[in-house]
């Protein structure tokens, strides 16, 4: 039918299906600044305006549009500067966006403006409250809405006249952003009555924005930068903030067809007979692939260095369904209607087998190891339903059981589930596919149980921690074609695209050098793009029909068909002498890899490569069983496996503080590493490869918990958990009040020390080169790949600083196989400083090429100067006397004048160290006893990721990702019913954090200078996640006096530790 | 994602709606502010054959005063009766929650009559309406009746309204002096739908005692669940503590029937609408007799 309606001001007529969503309609026209992220209204990514006013456009007909006035971002500003035709420029909402570091990955900041732009058109002087509330129907998974907030607030002051936002650098700091710290305040007023659940302010108060953030130099050794450390503004920042076509969906191509997957309805299960003939005859299919038409060719899907550290353990098509969600076939059809159609054509049989849904019964019970001993189940004859145990779960039980403990007993062997029985599996470590198990580590340092026997106290706690998902509100997306060279191309919303090549390679019957990998912008990743998920597929489809191939996942299958954080059990047991030093200290972790084994080991791995490394302890045991169960497969997760062990090792580390009647916080700074210290866990592991040990050279984390500390009001102590930091055991535990006394809420401070590591050492690898244009400018290309995080600025500044011009003057390009050079891809935490150093390298290298031209040039022109004497600074080669050439001089003079050659440079970096950032996180909790709930008021990071580049970036990095982990801390969870079918699948029943139900946050760098990269930087991007639930749960059992040894914290869950406490 | 096909009709006249569902019967379905009928369709968990949008029907869009109480059209946006002055002054009880409901860009095109007709025992509008007792007009081509909100809502999202009828309007009593009212819920996180929640409108007669106290649960059922042995223990008493206690248990142990499902036991949403039903009644009592005092000058 045609629709006729203003589309950004213009009458326009569009041609479209009835039962069209306005979403799909704005699409299929053109209209890409309009983004998918669900199916239900819930994330807001497709927000428009429908006369003025924001709605979904993914539960509104194209049909309903008729008559009525439509505008998204489209319709909002230009870019700047576009020749001679003057523009209109940003909108102010688009600058302040991009000022104020609104932007990561900016695929949902095109409905973040126009919600808010609705909010300024009707009220031109909102409160941060309303700012919230006209936010809060658009889900960010990047930025914790801080800086959101602030643009907005920004950009009304500038409508109305009050203040001017300068999108050019060099920026100011964006107001508020850089605040000193504020004298502290007393103790917030424990109030008496329920905060009104309801009303006007909702049930949780609005919290001032303030993003403080404060650079505390621990050392004087940096040295004095022009480029880095200023809060430039991202690189991609205003294409974002116009919504331009820069995702991998975003493209229009002749020819498309829509690529669609059939998933699997059983958890376990063998394909017996498979028919699509029927689906093959719908008109508008172009293939249907099934395990019989794709080489069978055993891979892994994790994104990972050569050779992969884990089992090849997956087939792009298998006669096997290891979970709900699992392929069973691919069709390419015309339009997504007919491919529907199609898979619901293709007629299967299945031999249900018997399945594994919980990670304590996945090995066979007369062949258990010791480690999964210990989690057996009690009664192993009832398998144990997940919802109950978590219902139920409630103190910390003790155990005696030892490693040694007899395994479980003699069990009918015969039909145990083998979730791995191919012929074809390829094993690597200690895997054994026999029983479930997909790695094994087992780390003795020093003699654990003799230390035990010698320490005055021993303490055993169990502790769990869940499944959860990324969620990038960009769902995976992939596009395929073969290009006029008939090479293969993938543009694909990935992070790893040099892995998705050479991975690939084998499993299409390509070679390498015919298959180029374009990573577009990307919606966010947080790890779960760090996976060659969709792309196999997508490109099978292509090969197939010899067509162009979209495939984007929906809401429901990213949750159920992608990859998540690994669930974990913990068994901690701790040696502590009377005055508090820690002899010996043991993990026993059994992690859930779900259906496949990829970053099975090195998940895992890293939980005990960084938890247990904090504190520096002569005796350590950290032993793991990698389990398959039939769940969709884990994988990576911002943290990569740290946040669950930080979550065991630090509340465990309060419980003993608070028995043993110490400051949990002097207690932990006793224990912890010191700098010059061996990082106790580098010379036991690295991944599964050779280890080698490594020195911490930089460590604040002393500086970090005081500067914390004070931010909190740490000292000021709670009301109502007594007199604890005195040590006096009696009133440290309040009873939890009775009902129906004056008031149910209590208010608690909890902390955590965390650390994490930059790069796997030895092993990651970034390159980039630079090229030296006509006009002075240069073009940057990196293979790093940036998925909002801005790591594309940083690198810019970076070699801004090396070639003394400003960001600006780079054209800065990541990434593409055919154009870039190789980076391993955007894990680890390691862009800043792998990348960054590779990045340094190659401008050091144009640095010296131009230093040498612009002194032929100079001598030229007077008296003789040597290239070292030569100083790049401001666009110009100075020589000592104060004569100087321009770059654009220096450019067209070896370019087309004298001894011609083109200036350039590349540089790749590997670091044989991983130095660790350090940080200490706070959470100040109130609790209402009577019915569970728990909310965090305030979280408060401080720091040490060395040199901070980009204030604006770093800062931004850690509000979001501390966003990230309250939801695990509180609301998050991936929870399977009988079946093995997944809840939550999709944002209104697994919650996200919104605008406006943030708590206060507040970031405080300690900056060191690491002098292992030349601008002394170490990771931000991860370590945000590892210490926000502990503190969380230390809060609440502060507040409270009862520990709850697993998240999320629901209500229903502290309600009932309350009540049995 | 994409509904399966079907044929689509944007009647501007109820008339002309009414017609169109008189033909098409149970394979029609009518179309509101579709933010819960088009995510059913994107799934395509429901697959009407016909669509019967009532967006372009502008006689069903409306607020207007009715001796005291109010009028509200069916089509009604949420967002129009959250910003609406009227519904403040006459409807506080359904001004203070429409903000709960969902976010802007869904309040936006949802509408009053939808959220009703739609019968999620757990949304808002559902038990307030019953609160305040709500009347519903329904029309078919055939006839028209009125039915009461506490006889609207038969079952899990199953109302009175026959496929051929359409719920045209809503009318809200006055409330009776010496009324209070309150709401409270308890969600996971903000906007969600809740675990549990609870509405109540008390009315005190000229001695300070309970007259009558209209308290509807949320999420305890598959339907809303008026609590009737509570509000018969406050009859004729004083409001007091202690028989406000007395009263939400009772209506808490006796009265609801709620589910578990992955966001809470059955048990627990029990002993939250205990909770939450002394924390209305104490809320909804005060703001009773500060009206009594003419304390509250607001409406
Ligand atoms: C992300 C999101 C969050 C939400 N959160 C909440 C929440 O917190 N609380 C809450 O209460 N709701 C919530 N909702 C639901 C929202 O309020 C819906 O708008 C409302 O429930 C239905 O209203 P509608 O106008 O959109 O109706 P529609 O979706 O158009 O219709 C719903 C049903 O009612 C029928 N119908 C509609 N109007 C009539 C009529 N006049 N006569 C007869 N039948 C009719 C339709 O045929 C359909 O079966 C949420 C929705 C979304 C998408």
């Amino acid at each position: 039918m045609k629709v006729h309606l203003t589309l950004n001001g213009q009458a326009t007529t569009l041609e479209v299906a009835v039962n069209e969503t306005l979403l799909a309609a704005l699409r299929r026209h053109g209209i890409f600044g309009v983004k998918h992220g669900c199916e239900t209204g819930e994330c807001g990514a497709c927000t428009v305006l429908l006369d003025g006013r924001p709605v979904a456009s993914c539960v509104t007909l194209a049909a309903q549009a008729a008559g009525h006035a439509v505008t998204t971002i489209e319709a909002l500003g230009e870019y700047p500067e576009k020749g001679w035709k003057p523009t209109s420029e940003l909108h102010p909402l688009q600058k302040a966006f991009a000022v104020s570091g609104a932007i990561q990955c900016g695929y949902c900041t095109p409905a973040m403006i126009l919600a808010a732009k609705a909010l300024l058109d009707e009220n031109p002087h909102p409160t941060e409250a309303e700012v919230r509330d006209a936010l809060s129907g658009t889900l960010c998974r990047c930025t914790g809405y801080v800086k959101p907030v602030q643009a907005v607030l920004d950009a009304a002051a500038e409508l109305r006249g009050e203040k001017v936002i300068e999108l050019k650098s060099p920026l100011a700091a964006p107001p508020g952003l850089f605040r000193p710290p504020q004298e502290e305040a007393g103790p917030p007023p424990v109030p008496s009555s329920f905060p009104p659940a309801g009303g006007a302010a909702g049930p949780y108060p609005l919290t001032a924005t303030e993003a403080r953030l404060e650079v505390r130099v621990a050392q004087e050794t940096r040295p004095k930068t022009t480029y880095v450390g200023r809060p430039e503004v991202k690189v991609d920042a205003v294409k974002l903030a116009l919504g331009r076509p820069a995702f991998a969906a975003d493209v229009e191509m002749r020819g498309l067809l829509v690529g669609k997957i059939l998933h699997s309805p059983h958890a376990h299960a063998r394909i017996k007979r498979i028919d699509a003939s029927k689906a093959r005859a719908l008109p508008g299919v172009h293939a249907v692939l099934t395990w019989e038409d794709v080489p069978r060719v055993a891979h892994s899907t994790a994104g990972q260095s050569d050779p992969i550290p884990g089992p090849l353990d997956f087939f792009s098509l298998d006669n096997k369904v290891r979970f709900v969600g699992d392929r069973v076939a691919a069709v390419a059809a015309e339009t997504e209607e007919i491919a529907r159609r199609a898979l619901e054509l293709i007629e299967v049989d299945y031999e249900i087998l018997p399945a594994i849904l919980d990670p304590r019964e996945a090995q066979p019970p007369d062949r258990r190891t010791e480690v999964a001993a210990v989690f057996a189940p009690e009664d192993a004859n009832s398998p144990a339903d997940e919802s109950q145990r978590l219902a139920a779960d409630g103190h910390v039980r003790r155990r005696s059981a030892g490693l040694g403990s007899p395994a479980g007993a003699n069990h009918e062997l015969q039909g145990f589930p083998i979730i791995h029985d191919e012929p074809d599996y390829v094993p690597f470590g200690d895997c054994d596919p026999q029983r479930n198990l997909a790695a094994a580590i087992r780390i003795d340092l020093g003699d654990v149980d003799a230390a035990m026997l010698q320490a005055d106290h021993v303490f055993v706690g169990e502790y769990s921690v869940p499944r959860v998902q990324q969620a990038p509100i960009e769902p995976y997306v992939c596009l395929t074609y073969w290009d006029e060279d008939d090479r293969l191309v993938i543009r694909t919303s990935t992070q790893v695209p040099f892995h998705v090549r050479r991975m690939l390679a084998p499993v299409l019957g390509l070679p390498v050098k015919r298959i180029r990998v374009i990573k577009p912008r990307i919606g966010g990743g947080f790890g779960n793009k760090q996976e060659v998920m969709l792309e196999d597929i997508c490109a099978h489809l292509t090969i197939a029909t010899g067509r162009p191939v979209l495939m984007e996942y929906s809401r429901q299958e990213q949750f159920m068909a992608s990859t998540s954080r690994h669930s974990m059990h913990f068994r901690m047991r701790t040696g502590v002498m009377a005055d508090g030093t820690i002899v010996a200290n043991e993990m026993l972790v059994l992690s859930d890899t779900g259906a496949y084994g990829n970053h099975a080991l090195t998940v895992t791995g890293n939980t005990g490569h960084k938890a247990m490394s904090l504190y520096d302890v002569p005796n350590i045991r950290f032993h793991a069983d990698i389990v398959y169960t039939n769940r969709p497969p884990s994988g990576a997760f911002r943290g990569y496996g740290v946040p669950q062990g930080f979550f065991a090792l630090e509340t465990h580390m309060e419980r003993i503080a608070r028995e043993l009647g110490f400051d949990p916080l002097e207690f932990r700074l006793k224990n912890a590493v010191k700098p010059g210290a061996e990082h106790p866990m580098s010379k036991v592991w690295s991944e599964g490869r050779e280890a080698h040990g490594e020195i911490i050279h930089t460590c604040a984390l002393e500086e970090c918990a005081r500067a914390g500390a004070e931010a909190i009001g740490w000292q000021r102590g709670q009301g109502d958990k007594g007199t604890r930091r005195q040590g006096d055991k009696e009133k440290a535990f309040p009873s939890p009040p009775l009902p129906l006394s004056p008031s149910p809420l209590r208010k608690g401070l909890g902390v955590a020390l965390v650390m994490q590591g930059t790069a796997i050492p030895n092993l990651d690898m970034g390159a980039a080169s630079i090229k030296l244009n006509d006009d002075g400018s240069f073009n940057l290309l990196v293979g790093a790949t940036d998925l909002g995080t801005g790591s594309d600025t940083v690198l810019t500044q970076m070699a801004a600083e090396v070639l003394g011009c400003p960001p600006e003057d780079f054209i800065t390009y990541s990434s593409d196989t055919d154009f870039t050079p190789f980076d391993k891809g955007a894990y680890a935490s390691s862009t800043t400083y792998i990348s960054g150093a590779a990045v340094v390298r190659a401008a050091q290298q144009v640095a010296e090429q131009m230093r040498e031209v612009a002194a032929r040039m100079l001598s030229a022109q007077g008296p003789a100067v040597e290239p070292y004497e030569i100083t790049l600074e401001e666009r110009r080669a100075w020589a000592p006397d104060g004569r100087s050439v321009t770059f654009a001089e220096i450019a067209l003079h070896s370019l087309h004048h004298a001894q011609q050659h083109q200036i350039m440079g590349s540089g790749s970096w590997v670091s044989p160290d991983s130095p660790p950032p350090f940080a200490a996180q706070f959470a100040e909790v109130t609790v209402d006893t009577e019915t569970g709930q728990v909310r965090v008021d305030k979280l408060v990071m401080a720091l040490d990721c060395g040199v901070i580049i980009n204030p604006a970036t770093a800062s931004g990095q850690v509000e979001g990702g501390m966003t990230q982990a309250l939801g695990y801390a509180l609301c998050e969870e991936m929870v399977f019913d009988q079946a093995g079918r997944l809840i939550p699948t999709d944002f209104q029943k697994y919650h996200i954090f919104r605008a406006d139900e943030m708590p206060e946050m507040r970031v405080i760098f300690v900056e060191t200078f690491e002098p292992t990269h030349p601008f002394g930087v170490k990771a931000v991007a991860e370590i945000p996640l590892d210490g926000v639930a502990p503190a969380v749960a230390n809060a609440v059992y502060d507040a409270t006096g009862v520990l709850i040894p697993s998240i999320p914290l629901l209500p229903e869950k502290v309600w009932r530790a309350l009540r049995e406490a | 994602m994409k509904p399966a096909p079907f044929k689509y009709y944007a009647p501007v006249t109820v008339d002309e709606a009414l017609a169109h569902l008189a033909e098409h019967g149970y394979e029609a379905k009518p179309l509101a502010g579709g933010q819960s009928l088009i995510p059913l369709l994107n799934f395509r968990l429901a697959r009407p054959s016909v669509i019967v949008d009532l967006n372009n029907i502008s006689e069903l869009f409306y607020i207007r005063p009715d001796d005291g109480g109010l009028l509200i059209g069916a089509m009604t946006r949420q967002r129009q009766v959250e910003h609406d002055p009227l519904v403040a002054e006459r409807a506080p009880l359904v001004h203070e929650v429409m903000p709960q409901i969902a976010y802007p860009q869904i309040r936006t095109r949802g509408t009053f009559g939808g959220s009703l007709a739609h019968a999620d025992p757990s949304a808002e509008l559902v038990a307030v309406n019953i609160a305040l007792n709500g009347r519903f007009r329904l029309r078919s081509q055939a006839a028209e009746r009125w039915v009461p909100a506490d006889e609207f809502f038969v079952g899990l999202f199953t109302t009175a309204l026959e496929p051929e009828e359409l719920l045209v309007e809503v009318a809200l009593p006055p409330m009776p002096p010496r009324s209070g009212w309150a709401f409270q819920q308890i969600t996971r996180r903000h906007h969600d739908f809740c675990i549990a929640g609870v509405a109540v409108v008390v009315t005190l007669n000229d001695r300070g005692q309970c007259e009558q106290a209209r308290m509807v649960f949320l999420s305890a059922g598959d339907r809303p669940v008026i609590a009737h042995q509570a509000a018969e223990m406050l009859k004729g008493h004083a409001p007091s503590p202690e028989l406000i206690q007395a009263a939400a248990e009772k209506a808490a142990r006796d009265e609801i029937d709620p589910g578990s499902d992955i966001h809470a036991s059955a048990e627990y949403r029990r002993h939250l609408a205990g909770v939450l039903a002394r924390r209305v009644l104490t809320q909804a009592f005060e703001r009773a007799k500060a009206r009594e005092t003419g304390k509250s000058g607001n409406w």
